[in-house]
């Protein structure tokens, strides 16, 4: 609290009082870790039980919204019959193939062009004009070259993934300081060296952002494309439930893909911190 | 400060359940369709002029040579509603022959001697069928697919009111195969083999494709099914990519005549697969439009389509405009045996059809929940 200390005129002198996070550290620190814990849970916690009271009280219709138990126990009952899970499976196949072939290409590419300006002189412009083009718009270009099958759809999570760790992979590789560079080079270190002591450690940081954003939107990208493509997965499991008008079922998949979404991409960050220790540690959600 | 931060957040957290808990004693404006009255019982059914004998048929002919139900041209005459009524059709096409007598209806103002004021609007049958059932659409011209089955099971008031058409004897539109060397059309077994298809599961051509490949040692169960893209199945057939496909009109013509190919089946003769969908508006809310609407549709059959009606150039001409297709192609192919009747026992072959394509569980619905003749019977004045 700050106040103006009376009686002194015509100087007035400012005095902040501490704060509890002053007096109090551990007790304010706890207090504001259970809060942001509270919020994280209870805020999707009161909104699926305000779609449970709807659907119960029919202020929606409840078959078109399902409400939160049914999806649940139609869930359940997929999965304890083990149809929900060859969905789960081919697409998390496709997810996992084409995002180590994306983040592969990407890292490389983008270490490449970070590293030779030559290089990136001459891809820069054609990469950044294929980046803007929609993804989904490659599948029927993939569908040509690949046919039908697997390859255009890891193809299509490849291609996405690829700009994400590309452009990070390469920002990071150009803004590494000079000096950081030079002393390698002085010290007489070899491309290997140099790499495994200088681009590395200061360019995974970035590039694991990439990837971790990369990772959401892979998952996001073939639930598209398995609508048009393919004959199992997720996205085939919500868009087919959905023509033949089984509304449960639809969510049931988009659940799913939410849930795979964000275990995968909280996989990547875990991945993160394990992998660079010396990096800012990202704190994750709700944890100021 | 903090204090009151955290204060303040609990208290909306509070103010959140409290607002949920009141809520929980507000009014349902949501229900089940299921125990509507009946819209159609007890109606007066007068002779109508112009509608004889020839006007309906016994549903459960399902002969392939029967002749569908007819009036005279220019019959059943309109019976202007009091009040006129918006209604709204969604269609998923309006380029498609099938569409025509609804197009044709609207053009020559046979609804709006109705006192109706009809909108056709495309939509996809799952969006639309939510919508029907909350009365937002009036109709749906479409088919009574999965979609519909598993709507009505979900407690959606949706009646099949009236059918659409049946091929011409002529039409090869169906199941073609790729023959090997030696094979005749008798021979060819198509277990175990690939069938491409740009029809979706769980439309009502299950049904003709299951009985199909029944007479070929198939099934929907044995066989090997790829949704394809309506470019790429005639280019799956020809170059082998598949082993027989679904080819529609006019495409089957590419390969018709051509040695290497055969024709196997095609939607039944003389049976009706689609047409007029009614949700709770017209089947129980405004049932005098929803047969004023089936009215204007039979007449306008009864007038343009009654028979062949490619044999007239210029209408060919005139429906290609109004479907903003090509003449050409509407030439290729035979006229559709335009019928409005409904055949016995078709949502119970489709809905086995369904089953056997594992997009439908459970016992299957009675034709009592899933189709009503009453309205296009009324409109001819058939007294059942």
């Amino acid at each position: 609290m700050t106040t103006i200390a009376p009686g002194r005129q015509p100087e007035s002198v400012l005095v902040r009082r501490p704060g509890p996070e002053e007096l109090h550290p551990v007790r304010t620190h706890r207090r504001r870790r259970a809060l942001e814990l509270s919020l994280a849970v209870a805020v999707p916690l009161v909104l699926v039980l305000w779609w449970q009271l709807a659907a119960d009280q029919r202020w929606i219709d409840a078959r078109v919204y399902p409400a939160p138990s049914t999806i649940l126990s139609d869930g359940w009952d997929r999965a304890a019959a083990g149809d929900l899970w060859p969905d789960v499976w081919a697409t998390l196949k496709r997810v996992l193939a084409g995002y180590a072939i994306g983040t592969a290409a990407g890292y490389a590419l983008g270490l490449l062009m970070g590293s030779l300006p030559l290089i990136r002189a001459a891809l820069e412009p054609l990469l950044d004009a294929l980046y803007v083009v929609p993804k989904l718009a490659l599948l029927p270009v993939f569908l040509n070259m690949f046919g039908l099958g697997e390859g255009p759809q890891v193809a299509l999570v490849a291609a996405t993934v690829f700009f994400f760790v590309w452009i990070s992979t390469m920002s990071a590789v150009i803004a590494i300081p000079s000096g950081h560079l030079d002393a390698g080079r002085v010290f007489g270190a070899s491309p290997w060296q140099m790499f495994r002591h200088v681009l590395l450690p200061a360019s995974l940081p970035s590039v694991l952002v990439g990837a971790r954003i990369a990772a959401g939107v892979a998952v996001l990208v073939i639930v598209a494309s398995e609508q048009i493509a393919a004959s199992n997965g997720l996205g085939h499991l919500i868009f087919d439930s959905r023509a033949l008008f089984q509304n449960d079922v639809m969510f049931v998949g988009i659940v799913c893909v939410a849930v795979l979404g964000v275990l995968f991409s909280e996989l990547v960050r875990i991945l993160g911190r394990l992998l660079t220790p010396w990096a800012p540690r990202d704190r994750g959600r709700g944890q100021s | 400060m903090r204090r009151h931060a955290y204060g303040r957040a609990y208290g909306l957290v509070a103010a959140v359940a409290a607002l949920l808990a009141s809520a929980a004693c507000s009014s349902t404006p949501y229900s089940d369709d299921a125990g509507a009255p009946a819209g159609t019982g007890g109606r007066t059914i007068r002779p109508v002029d112009g509608c004889g004998k020839s006007s309906w048929t016994d549903p459960a002919d399902l002969a392939t040579d029967r002749l569908p139900a007819r009036c005279m041209p220019l019959a059943p005459g309109p019976q202007p509603l009091a009040k006129t009524r918006k209604l709204t059709i969604a269609t998923g096409t309006l380029s498609a022959e099938y569409v025509a007598p609804l197009e044709v209806a609207l053009d020559k103002g046979e609804f709006e001697k109705e006192g109706l004021d009809v909108t056709l609007k495309v939509l996809p049958t799952p969006d639309a069928l939510p919508l029907l059932a909350k009365g937002d659409i009036d109709a749906l011209w479409a088919a009574p697919e999965a979609a519909v089955m598993n709507g009505i099971k979900g407690g959606f008031d949706i009646k099949w009111v009236a059918g659409n058409f049946s091929p011409a004897p002529k039409s090869k539109s169906g199941l073609w195969a790729r023959l090997k060397d030696g094979e005749t059309a008798a021979q060819v077994r198509l277990a175990g083999r690939s069938l491409g298809t740009m029809i979706g599961k769980g439309s009502v051509i299950a049904y003709p494709m299951e009985k199909t490949l029944e007479r070929h040692g198939g099934g929907l169960d044995k066989i090997q099914y790829r949704q394809l893209g309506s470019a790429d199945v005639l280019t799956a057939l020809q170059n082998g990519g598949v082993d027989s496909a679904w080819l529609l009109d006019p495409i089957w013509r590419k390969v018709d005549g051509r040695p290497g190919y055969a024709f196997l089946g095609g939607q039944p003769l003389g049976e009706p697969l689609g047409g007029m969908l009614y949700g709770r508006s017209l089947l129980h809310d405004d049932v005098d439009a929803g047969v004023a609407l089936l009215r204007a549709y039979l007449r306008t059959v009864n007038t343009y389509f009654a028979s062949d009606y490619k044999q007239d150039a210029g209408f060919v001409g005139y429906l290609a405009k109004l479907l903003k297709t090509d003449e050409a192609v509407l030439e290729s192919t035979p006229s559709l045996r335009m019928d409005w009747e409904i055949r016995e026992g078709t949502t119970t072959r489709l809905q086995s059809a369904y089953r056997a394509q594992g997009v439908a569980t459970g016992d299957a619905l009675p034709e009592s929940k899933t189709v009503d003749r009453s309205l296009y019977e009324e409109a001819v004045g058939h007294v059942p």
